[in-house]
């Protein structure tokens, strides 16, 4: 089966490649008339159903206003193009996107690859795009599970000439982690509840040492699997260890199955930090806890009160939010933000090549850029690794709406210390006061 | 601690007996293996879910509306889809089943989109009692336990003592003998199968309270209830309920050992249980299949 796929894709690709020779080559003259009206193809692929479709609820609207900007063409050099973007939905299967992506580079033809949402999305497009000789631009998947995820080892070069990745990763989340936590008076015993899955694991490794070098206890009870249904066990830990900070990064469904069940047994009552992340990142996973999700802490990689506008766009944070609560009733959330600067950061590459139509130019570009996005600055020169732009997180906590509100929870940033310039509107409260 | 282990796992298992109840009565009475099992106790908790915010009633309030539509969807069901299917075969309801499944959970995506959902039941969710400082039974969880043995119970006297029930079980037996004493095998079915979807929408309101859900929430729920239908013999719903303590108890301890063991537990009594039947069957796999269709009890 896998065989004969991959044939047909390679007989496809090579078909496609012989048909673009003899273009080029042997119609040299139709090739100068169509030049008035060249199109700059742009592939997005997002999950928009399956359990990944919280991330991807908001992309029609972001995707409505890139096409709006985009109506009257992209001048590069002097020259404008017309832009065609070809959105995808992964319907949150990794197979699929890789699927997806071939599509796109062989069928479609795309100049671009722009992709966002877990690691289960943007690895695999990525992956085919490196094959394919595709410039690809992710993002919202930890940088480490994205660049040594497909391959990379530490200290040697990079393996990737064509894909490049802006995220946040396991780093952000401790330097957004401790100072935010010494805003609260613990016995500095954490208890954590990490998956034994790809994030659970890559945090366990990374994030676990850190903490204790920072002076941190840390009760690990050690990886459960996805799907588990009771947790007395670890709950019976936490508590007769006392951890008043909790942290986890769970499934959602499997959080909300643990905090309610920890709240039966007692052991929520002695939590002063009970920091989440994975989960609890759209407003609708806070509702569905009911009071339980108050004073819930959670770190977000944008937020409405970032002061970054839309390169490509112009459109502001507010305008975003609100606009999207406008149009479609529901409650702003953080992927719109960075599903906008993946535009923002895709186009800037394209208007910084030599010419946008040439793929080398294009990864070229990108391998130089420095640009303002949504989300804050990225810039590919100077990464931790090459091909990664780390972005921030900020603490943010969930608070109960003030009474009028149409939403049950609001989000408030309580901490800025990965990047000062994003305000911050509140004060950290501890889950229990 | 290991009692709080057992404990709790004893009220895992009435939710899972719970989650299993249809299953496990649509298995023994109409021989069908219901992969949409997940997917329609997902739907009924969005049912709930519409009635409840509608009405600005109560979710068990609204289950009690919820109920007769499901059992009209289950009669549906039976008429439209398993019926015709299970005229070509055994294999061929699974495979309609299957398709089901994936047209409800897209469906409902449509619909409700991908929001995550609870059932809003207040403290209920999280309240509990104490009965020692170190050792606290939840409510729901309680409540649940009661519910399924309710249920279990109710379906087996329903099954033995009153005359549908008898006419579901000569069906279930044989279609054709039973027509020949005046019994109407289809209605007889229908009807089974407006049980069988009723109860799972009582499972499917259960699941929605005690965690979140959302449209993809179905076939994960699925495997648990179909371990405990095993474990505890197909078809035979004490055994269900049996089945499901067995397996709720066995990931608990698991999980006490090695928080990786809690599915491993499970998923290593759900095989050995299977394999020990195997063997006592003697080894043929035809004698096998007639012993997992162990008729109801």
């Amino acid at each position: 089966m896998s065989d004969l796929r991959s044939r047909r894709t390679f007989v496809r690709g090579a078909g496609a490649v012989a048909g673009g020779a003899l273009l080029a080559g042997g119609l040299p003259s139709l090739r100068l008339r169509a030049d008035a009206a060249e199109t700059i193809k742009v592939g997005f692929i997002s999950p928009r159903s399956g359990p990944l479709a919280g991330f991807g609820e908001g992309d029609p609207y972001v995707l409505e206003l890139v096409r709006k900007t985009l109506g009257k063409g992209l001048t590069v050099g002097g020259k404008t193009y017309a832009v065609e973007i070809l959105d995808r939905d992964t319907q949150s299967d990794p197979a699929r996107a890789s699927t997806l992506a071939k599509d796109l580079i062989n069928g479609s033809g795309i100049d671009v690859m722009l992709t966002t949402s877990t690691p289960e999305t943007v690895n695999p497009v990525s992956d085919a795009c490196e094959a394919a000789g595709v410039p690809c631009v992710g993002t919202i998947v930890p940088w480490e599970a994205w660049y040594f995820g497909r391959g990379a080892k530490p200290g040697q070069p990079s393996p990737y000439k064509w894909t490049y990745c802006f995220s946040f990763g396991v780093k952000q989340f401790f330097d957004q982690f401790v100072p935010e936590w010494h805003g609260i008076e613990t016995n500095k015993k954490v208890a954590v509840l990490y998956p034994n899955d790809a994030d659970g694991n890559a945090i366990r490794a990374h994030l676990i040492p850190d903490l204790q070098k920072a002076g941190y206890t840390v009760i690990d009870p050690g990886g459960y699997e996805d799907g588990t249904s009771d947790f007395s066990a670890q709950i019976a830990r936490f508590k007769a260890e006392k951890c008043e900070i909790f942290n986890t990064f769970p499934l959602p469904p499997d959080f909300a199955t643990f905090w309610r069940q920890a709240t039966q047994q007692g052991y929520t009552k002695m939590v002063k930090i009970a920091q989440i992340a994975k989960t609890g990142l759209f407003p609708s996973g806070v509702e569905s806890l009911g009071s339980l999700g108050d004073r819930l802490l959670s770190g977000f990689y944008w937020h409405k009160e970032f002061p970054y506008k839309s390169t490509l766009t112009g459109v502001t944070p507010h305008e975003l939010a609100d606009g999207y609560e406008h149009a479609t009733g529901k409650q702003w959330q953080q992927q719109l933000g960075a599903s906008m600067s993946l535009f923002d950061v895709g186009f800037a590459a394209l208007k910084s090549s030599a010419d946008p139509k040439k793929k080398a130019d294009v990864a070229k570009a990108l391998s130089t850029l420095k640009t303002q996005s949504m989300v804050g600055k990225v810039d590919f020169t100077s990464g931790p690794v090459p091909n990664v732009s780390p972005t921030i997180l900020v603490s943010t906590q969930w608070i109960k709406a003030k009474p009028g509100s149409k939403f049950a929870y609001d989000n408030v940033i309580v901490n800025n210390v990965t990047d000062p310039k994003v305000p911050v509107n509140a004060k950290i409260v501890p889950y229990n006061s | 601690m290991w009692f709080d282990q057992i404990l709790q796992g004893v009220l895992l298992g009435g939710y899972y007996a719970l989650l299993a109840c249809g299953l496990s009565f649509m298995f023994g009475v109409m021989r069908i293996v219901n992969l949409a099992h997940g997917s329609i106790a997902v739907l009924s908790a969005f049912v709930v879910l519409s009635i409840a915010e509608a009405f600005h009633i109560s979710p068990f309030l609204a289950l009690v509306v919820a109920l007769p539509i499901m059992a009209a969807a289950g009669w549906l069901l039976q008429v439209t889809i398993l019926e015709r299917s299970l005229r070509s075969g055994s294999l061929t309801p699974l495979l309609s089943t299957f398709g089901l499944a994936v047209v409800l959970d897209n469906a409902m995506f449509q619909k409700f989109g991908a929001n995550t959902h609870s059932l809003d039941i207040g403290d209920l969710a999280f309240a509990s009692w104490n009965v020692t400082p170190d050792i606290a039974i939840g409510q729901l969880a309680l409540l649940t336990f009661v519910v399924a043995v309710a249920l279990l119970g109710g379906l087996q006297l329903f099954l033995s003592r009153t005359p549908l029930g008898r006419a579901i079980r000569a069906t279930s037996e044989d279609p054709d003998t039973a027509e020949l004493v005046g019994i109407d095998s289809r209605r007889a079915y229908a009807a089974a199968a407006a049980i069988a979807i009723a109860t799972v929408a009582i499972a499917g309101t259960f699941l929605a309270m005690r965690a979140t859900f959302d449209p993809y929430t179905g076939p994960t729920q699925l495997i648990f209830a179909f371990e405990a239908v095993v474990i505890g013999g197909t078809g035979s719903l004490w055994g269900t309920l049996i089945g499901g303590i067995a397996l709720g108890v066995a990931q608990n301890i698991g999980s006490q050992i090695s928080p990786q063991g809690f599915l491993i537990a499970g998923h290593a009594v759900f095989f050995v249980v299977l394999a020990a039947r195997f063997f006592i069957a003697g080894r043929d796999p035809r004698t096998l299949i007639r012993a997992l269709r162990r008729a109801p009890a």
